[in-house]
C-alpha cells in the first residue's frame, strides 16, 4: 500500500503532483533505463565537450604544418598495422599519427568534431523550423491549401536528396565565389568563408531535409486536430495561433523529436560525404569526411590516416542512432506501463 | 474492375515479366566475342572493364600496353587545337611531322621528310616528303585498320598538300587555335594571316610545290625553325574528313591518321585506345613499326591507378605521393621504379591585372615565401629539383644552377615579409584582409602542394589564401577566360629542346599571355635578342637575363620545381626512357 500511494518522492499523499507528472519526466525515466541510449547520450556529451573545448584538448592547431614530420606514426600503430613497419617513421609527438603535411591527426579529428556536431544540431534545427512550420500550417488549414502544399512536398520528395545537395553545393561554390564585392552573393561567400565553408552546407541541408519533417508534422497535426480538447479550446474562444502553439504543438513534439534524432546520422554522413568529394568544408578546416578522403589516398601505405577519422564518424553515428532508438522507445505511448 | 478481372490482369503482368526475363541471351554473344579478342566492351564503364582485355589471351596473343593518362578526359586529339601533353602524346603517335624529336636525347630526327634543303639565307626550307604513307582508319566492323580510299578508289597517301592544309588550318582565325602562336612567331606572314590582316593563303610562307615537296619560308634564320616545323601543329591533317565531319572528325569511328598508331576507340572520361597501324612504313629508322598491338589509356587519378598497377591491371603508373615511402622500402617494387627527369617546370602564375596581384611587391612576396625544398622533400617526396627560374636546365641555351648560383629566386622569408609590408603600409591594409585565391587543376599532388604552399603563405606572411580546383579540361578553358582568377598553377613541358620554347611562353602573344595578362615590350625585346644570338655562351647569358626579369624583377610567376618524377613499370615492359615528356610506344615491347 505504501508503494501505490507514495508513487513519487516528495509527493503529498493523493498528490496533485502525481497528475503533473509530465510526458518529459516520464520519457526521461524510461530513457535512462535503456542502456544503449545512455551509452549514446554519454558519447554525445563527450563529443559536445570535445567540440567546445577543442583548443584545450587538441595538442596542436588543425592547420599547423610540420612538413618534415609528414606521415609519421606512433609506435603502437606499427603493431596495429604491421604492413607499415618497414617504412613508417616513428614519432611519439603525434597521438594518432601525422598526415601528409605533418598535421596532427588527433588535433584535426578534435576540431572535426565541431563540424560534425554543428551539422548534427543545426541541420535538424533548420529542418524542424522549415518542416514543422510548413507541415503544421498545411495540416491545420486543411482543404485546398493543404492539398497544394503537400503536392509541393511530394515534388520535393521526388528529388534524390544527395544529388540535389551536390548540385546545390556546386552551384553555391561556383556562382558565389566569383561574385562582385557588394552583391548578396559576395556577402554570402564571405560569411561562408568565415564559417570555414559551413554556411553553404547548412543551406544545402536545409533545402533538402525539410520535406520528411513537413509530412510527419502534417500527419500529426491532422490526427490531433479533431480531438475533443481542441474543440473545447475553440469553444472557449482560443485563437488559431494559440491553439497551434499551446495545444497542438506540445502534443506532437514527441514523434518529431524522435524522427529528427534518428535522421541526425543522415546529416552527419551527408556532410562527411560532401567533404569527401570535395564539396564540403574548405581546406584546411578539417572535417572527418575530408580527412577520410585524404586518408583514402594513403590507405595502402598509412591506413591510420583514414581509419581513425572513419571510426570517429562511425561511433558518432552509432551514438545518435542509439539515442534516437531510446527516445522512440521512451516516447511511445504503447510501451507505457509495460516496463 | 471486378476481382476476377483484377486477378487476370495481374497474372498477365507477372507472366509477361517472367517471359521477358527468359529471353535467350542472343544479344550477349557479340559482346562476349569482342571481350575475348581485344576490344573493351562498348559501354561507359570504369577502368575495371578495360582490364578484361589483358586476361587469358587466345592463341595469337594480342599485345596490349595498358597506361594511365591521368585524371580527367584528354582534352582533344585534333592537332590544330591541342595545347597540353596528354593530347599531344596521342596526336604525336597518330600523326607524324617532317621531323620528330628523339625522346631519349631531345634531338631532331628525320620522320616524314626524307631530306630538306635550306636556302643560303637560312629562311627557306624545302622539305622532300615520303610518298608511301597511307591514310588509315580503324574499322570497327571488320576489327582491322584499313586504308582510306579517295573518290576514285585509289589509296590516299599523305602529301605535301595535306601538310599545307594542316598548317593553314592551325593558322586560320576560324580554328581559333591557342597554339598557333608557335607558328605565327616564325613563319613568314603567318601572324598576319592568323590575325585576319591578310586572307590570301597564297601569301603565307607555306606552299606545297607538288605532292612530295613542301616549301616553308621563315622569318629568321634560327636553328629551331626545324624543330617548330616538326611540331604537332604542323602535321598533315585530312582535309576531306574535316570538311565532312567538322569538329567530330576525331571521334571514334571517324578519325583518320597515318602514324604508327591510329585511334581505335575513345570513350570520353573513361578510356582511349590506340591500335597499331600495320601500313606504317617499316624503313623509317627511328619510328619503327610497333611491336605492340594496342595501347590503352585509362583516365584515373594517381591512387586508383597505382592500385590497378599493383593488382596487375596497368603496365606503367606514377606513384601516388602517399605510397612513395612504401614503394621505396618494398624489395620488389623498388626495383621497378625509375626516376625520370622531364624537361619542364612547375610553377604558380599570377594574373597581373587582378588586385592585389597587380602590384609586383605582392607577387614577389608570394614567391619569396615558398620554401621549395620543403615542398619537394616532404610533399612531393623528392620528385623534382627546386626551380629558381623558369627555363629548365638541360635544355639548350638554358642557364644551369652551377654556372649561375645567384640567378633567380630563392626561399627568403625576410625579403618576402619586407616586400609585403611595403605594399600593406602604402595601401593601409593588413595581410589577413587580402583576398587571395589559388586555383589548380584537380590532381592529388596539386592539392597537397597547394595546401602546403598556402600554409607557408600563412606562416610567413600571415595571408589567408583560399583554394579552388577543377578538372584539367575545364581548367584549360577557364584560366584564359575568367578574369577573376588570381594565382594559378602552371606547367610547361618542352616542345623542343631550346630555351626559346620556354621563355617565349610569357612574351606578348605567347602560350601564357592570356593567362598572366602580362605584356611587356622589354621582355619581348630580351627574348627576341636571345633568339637571334648566334654565340652559344652569349645566348645563355641573354636568356638568364630574361629569366631574371621574368621571375624576380617582375615576378610574373613563382617557379616551384623542375620536373623529375618517379614512374613504376611492370618487369615485362621493355621501354625507353624519355626526357622530353613524350613516349614513343612503337619502340616499346611487352615481354610476357
Amino acid at each position: 500500500m505504501a508503494i501505490t500511494h507514495r508513487a513519487r518522492s516528495g509527493d503529498a499523499v493523493g498528490g496533485s503532483k502525481h497528475q503533473r507528472e509530465s510526458l518529459w519526466t516520464d520519457a526521461w525515466r524510461r530513457l535512462v533505463r535503456n542502456r544503449a541510449a545512455v551509452i549514446g547520450m554519454s558519447i554525445i556529451v563527450i563529443l559536445v565537450l570535445t567540440a567546445i573545448l577543442a583548443p584545450q584538448i587538441a595538442p596542436q592547431g588543425f592547420a599547423d604544418q610540420a612538413r618534415e614530420d609528414h606521415d609519421k606514426v606512433p609506435e603502437w600503430a606499427t603493431q596495429l598495422f604491421p604492413t607499415m613497419a618497414g617504412y613508417a617513421r616513428i614519432s611519439d609527438k603525434y597521438l594518432l599519427g601525422a598526415d601528409y603535411a605533418g598535421r596532427d591527426l588527433f588535433s584535426r579529428m578534435v576540431y572535426g568534431t565541431r563540424i560534425s556536431l554543428a551539422v548534427a544540431f543545426v541541420g535538424p534545427l533548420i529542418s524542424l523550423l522549415i518542416g514543422v512550420t510548413y507541415g503544421s500550417i498545411s495540416g491545420f488549414l486543411g482543404g485546398q491549401v493543404d492539398e497544394l502544399m503537400m503536392r509541393f512536398v511530394d515534388v520535393m520528395y521526388a528529388f534524390p536528396g544527395l544529388l540535389l545537395i551536390i548540385l546545390l553545393m556546386f552551384f553555391f561554390r561556383s556562382t558565389f565565389s566569383n561574385a562582385e564585392p557588394g552583391t548578396l552573393g559576395y556577402a554570402l561567400n564571405a560569411m561562408d568563408a568565415r564559417f570555414g565553408g559551413m554556411l553553404f552546407i547548412f543551406i544545402g541541408i536545409g533545402f533538402t531535409a525539410w520535406d520528411g519533417m513537413a509530412r510527419l508534422t502534417r500527419a500529426q497535426v491532422l490526427s490531433v486536430r479533431e480531438k475533443e480538447f481542441i474543440e473545447a479550446a475553440r469553444t472557449v474562444g482560443a485563437s488559431d495561433v494559440r491553439i497551434m502553439f499551446r495545444h497542438i504543438l506540445p502534443n506532437i513534439v514527441g514523434p518529431l523529436v524522435v524522427t529528427e534524432t534518428l535522421s541526425i546520422p543522415g546529416y552527419i554522413s551527408t556532410e562527411a560525404f560532401l567533404s569527401f568529394i570535395g564539396l564540403g568544408v574548405n581546406p584546411p578546416t578539417p572535417s572527418w569526411g575530408s580527412m577520410i578522403s585524404d586518408g583514402a589516398q594513403a590507405l595502402r601505405s598509412y591506413p591510420n590516416q583514414a581509419i581513425f577519422p572513419a571510426l570517429a564518424l562511425a561511433i558518432t553515428m552509432f551514438a545518435f542512432n542509439f539515442l534516437g532508438d531510446g527516445l522512440r522507445d521512451a516516447f511511445d505511448p504503447r510501451l507505457r506501463g509495460t516496463q | 474492375m471486378t476481382h476476377k478481372t483484377w486477378m487476370a490482369v495481374s497474372l498477365l503482368v507477372i507472366v509477361s515479366l517472367i517471359l521477358a526475363a527468359c529471353q535467350p541471351q542472343t544479344i550477349e554473344k557479340p559482346v562476349v566475342q569482342t571481350v575475348v579478342v581485344t576490344a573493351p566492351p562498348q559501354v561507359k564503364t570504369e577502368t575495371k572493364e578495360v582490364v578484361v582485355t589483358a586476361t587469358p589471351k587466345p592463341a595469337d596473343k594480342v599485345k596490349v600496353l595498358r597506361l594511365n593518362a591521368g585524371e580527367g578526359d584528354i582534352p582533344t586529339i585534333d592537332p590544330a587545337l591541342a595545347v597540353d601533353v596528354a593530347s599531344v602524346q596521342i596526336i604525336d603517335e597518330t600523326t607524324v611531322g617532317f621531323v620528330r624529336q628523339n625522346e631519349t636525347t631531345g634531338n631532331i630526327e628525320k620522320a616524314m621528310a626524307t631530306s630538306w634543303n635550306i636556302s643560303p639565307d637560312g629562311l627557306v626550307y624545302t622539305f622532300h616528303l615520303r610518298t608511301d604513307v597511307p591514310w588509315v582508319k580503324y574499322d570497327a566492323k571488320t576489327k582491322q585498320v584499313v586504308k582510306i580510299k579517295d573518290g576514285d578508289g585509289k589509296d590516299r597517301t599523305v602529301t605535301a598538300k595535306d601538310f599545307e592544309y594542316g598548317i593553314l588550318r592551325t593558322l586560320d582565325k576560324k580554328t581559333a587555335s591557342e597554339y598557333a602562336y608557335v607558328l605565327t612567331d616564325v613563319i613568314s606572314n603567318a601572324a598576319q594571316f592568323n590575325s585576319g590582316e591578310i586572307t590570301d593563303t597564297a601569301k603565307v610562307g607555306v606552299k606545297a610545290i607538288d605532292d612530295a615537296t613542301l616549301r616553308i619560308t621563315f622569318n629568321e634564320p634560327v636553328a629551331y625553325n626545324l624543330n617548330i616545323a616538326g611540331l604537332w601543329v604542323a602535321h598533315a591533317q585530312p582535309s576531306w574528313l574535316i570538311e565532312e565531319k567538322k569538329d567530330r572528325w576525331t571521334e571514334t569511328g571517324n578519325q583518320q591518321s597515318y602514324g604508327p598508331f591510329t585511334l581505335k576507340e575513345w570513350i570520353h572520361d573513361s578510356s582511349l585506345t590506340l591500335v597499331k597501324n600495320p601500313f606504317w612504313p617499316a624503313d623509317i629508322p627511328n619510328i619503327p613499326q610497333s611491336k605492340i598491338d594496342e595501347v590503352t589509356f585509362a583516365m584515373l587519378a594517381a591512387t586508383p591507378a597505382f592500385s590497378e598497377f599493383e593488382a596487375g591491371n596497368l603496365d606503367v603508373a606514377g606513384i601516388p605521393l602517399s605510397d612513395v615511402d612504401r614503394v621505396k622500402a618494398d624489395p620488389k617494387l623498388s626495383k621497378q621504379v625509375e626516376n625520370v627527369p622531364t624537361m619542364g617546370t612547375e610553377f604558380y602564375t599570377f594574373n597581373v591585372k587582378k588586385a592585389p596581384l597587380d602590384d609586383v611587391r605582392v607577387r614577389r612576396a608570394l614567391s619569396y615565401a615558398i620554401d621549395r625544398k620543403s615542398v619537394i622533400d616532404n610533399i612531393v617526396k623528392g620528385q623534382g629539383e627546386p626551380a629558381r627560374w623558369f627555363c629548365r636546365p638541360g635544355v639548350a641555351a638554358c642557364p644551369t644552377p652551377d654556372k649561375y648560383p645567384n640567378l633567380g629566386i630563392k626561399y627568403d622569408p625576410a625579403k618576402a615579409k619586407s616586400e609585403l609590408d611595403a605594399y600593406l603600409k602604402e595601401k593601409n591594409l593588413t595581410a589577413d584582409k587580402l583576398d587571395l585565391t589559388l586555383t589548380y587543376n584537380t590532381t592529388e599532388g596539386n592539392k597537397k602542394i597547394a595546401e602546403a604552399i598556402v600554409a607557408m603563405w600563412k606562416e610567413v606572411l600571415g595571408l589567408n589564401a583560399k583554394m579552388t580546383n577543377m578538372e584539367w579540361k575545364t581548367y584549360l578553358a577557364q584560366w584564359t577566360s575568367d578574369p577573376n582568377m588570381q594565382i594559378m598553377r602552371g606547367t610547361w613541358v618542352q616542345d623542343y629542346q631550346d630555351a626559346n620554347n620556354f621563355d617565349k611562353v610569357f612574351s606578348t602573344g605567347g602560350a601564357y599571355a592570356d593567362i598572366t595578362r602580362w605584356s611587356d615590350p622589354k621582355y619581348d625585346e630580351m627574348c627576341a635578342k636571345a633568339a637571334k644570338e648566334q654565340d652559344p655562351a652569349r645566348r645563355i647569358e641573354l636568356y638568364s637575363q630574361a629569366d631574371q626579369y621574368l621571375v624576380v624583377d617582375q615576378a610574373v610567376i613563382a617557379p616551384l620545381y623542375w620536373y623529375s618524377g618517379l614512374v613504376i613499370y611492370q618487369p615485362y615492359v621493355k621501354h625507353t626512357q624519355s626526357i622530353t615528356g613524350y613516349d614513343w610506344f612503337e619502340k616499346w615491347d611487352l615481354a610476357n
